[in-house]
């Protein structure tokens, strides 16, 4: 049984980069990306995580205070179709592995601390990354007495990412804007002392 | 069960004639409020003694407990404690005023389980205290809140720029060789947070403590004064994952209150949206469950299933979490022919690859190993802590709102509950899949016979003063909206529980026993929800 299950996987083949739904034509569907985005949008990330992270950019997920819709769509991109890590970025258990931070969530109150915390553990140079409404501005629950109004009222925030929750071609895009205007003083410096240990 | 005069059949007037009987001195009021609820007032003094009766003897369940100010106009707070009559389509709620200047009143907890972190919450929220209650620390405040900072009273003012570092108590084991492991609030993977405490003696947990109210967002008050759309837009933000579910619960409550009928039409769809992101829960769970056992193959097949449906939802509803797609009196969006069609095609994919990927896995001896006998939870104490959905139906508790509690369009539709019991991290998974063929069968009967008509029906002015609630079976359990409409037709007081809510606790008594290893897994198998919990 279990060799008949990793058969039809095989001969289904790689599913990366593919459309997992994709609708007949005519077919009148709603907003969606066009054909080969996340290709096109994976291929240029490729090409900048080479330039500035020797290929090997990784990223700690934050959530502070999320709905956890940002958490599934950022679940979905490490998933079979998007296949995140294929195009250099992965996400890592510890700050300290990090060369970024993911933040989702406004900022609650009661993760004030721990967001500092971590973001304290996340070694310099740093991107922090607000993926999401609530990370962005405080989103739908700004005026709330028990939020802050985003990523930016801790931290220096670099990128911000909207959508609620962001689509995952629309934080595919918001990462390579991250990059596109990356830390250009340190990273270059970094990205050599990669290669040198390589 | 039309005919049948025995007692038995019908709970509600069963309980409604004891409480009468029993309880004569006690019983200030007794009436209908709508076609399937009905309110006893009862004295504070004595709300316990009623709720304990009517859940211990009557069969009655605790699905919400909250509390309104109402010290302004009667000097007064107002609890509401509400009971499902399951299996028959009722309610009880037992309503007490608690004095504004002797906020308190004896505890349900110890008579009723069930109530145990609803009276937590009540105390934190509104600064009732629940005189007896046996573990009385606060439960989303912790401890670092400002003294007598209470967000639900009408008078609260948050306080502007103070910082409340959560600091809380544990409840200390003691004894040679125990360990205590603390995990999170911020955990290694893309997890929400929640602070859990293990005490250990080696590998086997002895206890386990879990604290949450890390992503409390204070969405509850953010509802008074405003109207449906901007509820809405709170309602279906509490939860990523089971965001169909609030909206419909929220809307099923504003339609209520509002005493509208929601067209048959838009009644199907939402049962169809509301079992396409069932199907999309349980296929995340199931992707969980097995990539924590290291079966990869399985975890990475049910993350392709899952992809599928989020697209499905994404071209067919406009969103992929099935936002925007349910509003009150209606939906939003419809399917022609079309796209009913591509969606039946679709989904029957899905009905001939899940089960084979599933009996690839549990028929593979390791992984069933580390399934079968993990994380049990035994039928007594789900039933007691009041624990519902998949969570309840594995371990043998037939509870299934969409049958017991008819909402959108599930009282003309033909499906099973399914049961398990099991109890384990198996029985949870095997329940899963089989829940997800029996949303297909759902799909299929919605498309087949999806009726003609409008989309949605007009709400109009909300009545003042009335209120109503919206109960809803979500992928994780019982979700429970209640709303009340304020005098100038807004929303007054917006309350909700969560499933994941009432089934915490009961993961906590599911975990010891088990080895440190095995949590994430039990964890996992309930796949419980930290955001609609701390709201």
């Amino acid at each position: 049984m279990t060799w008949e299950h990793l058969q039809r996987a095989l001969l289904r083949g790689t599913l990366a980069g593919r459309d997992a739904a994709p609708p007949p034509a005519g077919l009148p569907v709603a907003t969606r990306e066009a054909a080969g985005e996340i290709e096109v949008l994976g291929g240029a990330l490729r090409a900048e995580v080479r330039r500035l992270f020797a290929g090997s950019f990784k990223l700690r997920h934050l959530d502070a205070g999320s709905c956890n819709g940002c958490e599934a769509e950022l679940a979905a991109l490490l998933g079979p179709f998007y296949d995140l890590q294929r195009f250099g970025i992965d996400l890592v258990a510890s700050p300290r592995h990090a060369d970024g931070l993911l933040l989702t969530g406004p900022v609650t109150r009661h993760l004030e601390e721990a967001v500092r915390m971590t973001d304290e553990a996340t070694p310099r140079p740093r991107l922090v990354i607000a993926v999401g409404d609530c990370a962005c501005t405080g989103g739908f629950c700004a005026e709330s007495f028990a939020v802050h109004r985003g990523a930016g009222a801790v931290l220096e925030v670099d990128v911000r990412i909207p959508g609620c929750p962001p689509r995952p071609a629309e934080i595919l895009r918001g990462l390579l804007q991250a990059l596109g205007r990356g830390p250009a003083a340190s990273a270059p410096a970094r990205a050599t002392a990669d290669a040198g240990d390589a | 069960m039309s005919g049948a005069p025995s007692g038995d059949l019908f709970p509600l007037d069963n309980a409604l004639r004891g409480i009468r009987e029993r309880f004569a001195d006690a019983v200030i009021d007794a009436e209908r409020t709508s076609l399937r609820e009905r309110t006893v007032v009862v004295p504070a003094a004595r709300l316990a003694e009623v709720a304990g009766v009517l859940a211990n003897e009557w069969g009655g369940a605790l699905i919400a407990l909250f509390g309104l100010d109402e010290c302004a106009e009667h000097g007064r707070y107002r609890v509401h404690a509400m009971f499902s009559m399951a299996p028959e389509d009722a309610f009880v709620t037992l309503v007490a005023a608690v004095p504004q200047d002797a906020p308190s009143y004896p505890a349900l907890t110890p008579l009723v389980p069930a109530a145990h972190w609803l009276e937590r919450e009540l105390h934190d929220m509104l600064g009732l205290v629940p005189l007896g209650h046996p573990d009385p620390r606060p439960l989303i405040a912790h401890a670092g809140w400002p003294r007598g900072m209470h967000p639900l009273r009408r008078d609260f003012r948050p306080p502007a720029d103070v910082a409340w570092p959560p600091r809380f108590t544990i409840t200390p084991v003691e004894g040679e060789g125990v360990f205590e492991i603390p995990v999170g609030p911020i955990h290694a993977g893309i997890i929400e947070p929640g602070h859990f405490r293990f005490s250990t003696v080696g590998e086997a947990v002895i206890q386990l403590e879990v604290r949450l109210g890390w992503t409390y967002r204070g969405l509850e008050p953010l509802a008074t004064g405003a109207g449906l759309t901007r509820g809405l837009e709170l309602a279906e933000r509490l939860c990523g994952t089971c965001a169909f579910s609030h909206a419909l619960a929220f809307c099923q409550a504003a339609e209520e209150l509002a005493g509208v009928p929601v067209p048959p039409r838009a009644r199907a769809l939402r049962s169809l949206a509301a079992e396409l992101e069932r199907i999309a829960s349980h296929l995340g769970d199931l992707a969980g469950i097995l990539n924590d056992v290291a079966w990869v193959v399985g975890g990475a097949e049910l993350a392709r299933l899952l992809e599928v449906v989020r697209q499905l939802c994404g071209h067919l509803f406009g969103h992929r979490f099935l936002r925007g797609v349910c509003v009150p009196g209606g939906v939003l969006r419809d399917l022609d022919d079309a796209q009913q069609l591509w969606l039946r095609r679709m989904l029957s994919d899905l009905r001939a690859d899940l089960p084979a990927a599933i009996a690839a896995a549990t028929g593979n001896a390791a992984v069933h190993d580390r399934l079968a006998g993990t994380g049990l939870l035994a039928r007594a104490i789900a039933r007691d802590l009041g624990v519902t959905g998949v969570a309840a139906r594995a371990s043998g508790l037939e509870r299934d709102a969409r049958r017991d509690h008819p909402f959108a369009f599930y009282r003309d539709l033909d499906f099973h509950v399914v049961t398990r019991t099991g109890g384990d991290v198996l029985a949870r998974l095997e329940l899963r899949a089989e829940e997800v063929q029996e949303s297909l069968n759902i799909i299929d009967q919605m498309i087949l016979r999806l009726p003609g008509g409008p989309l949605a029906q007009h709400l109009g002015e909300l009545p003042a003063g009335r209120w109503g609630s919206g109960v809803v079976e979500s992928p994780r359990g019982l979700h429970v909206h209640w709303l009340r409409a304020d005098e100038r037709g807004a929303i007054g007081e917006w309350r909700v529980r969560a499933a994941s809510h009432a089934i915490w606790p009961a993961l906590a008594l599911a975990v010891p026993g088990n080895i440190v290893p095995d949590f994430p897994l039990i964890n996992k198998s309930f796949n419980l929800c930290y955001a609609c919990t701390d709201k």
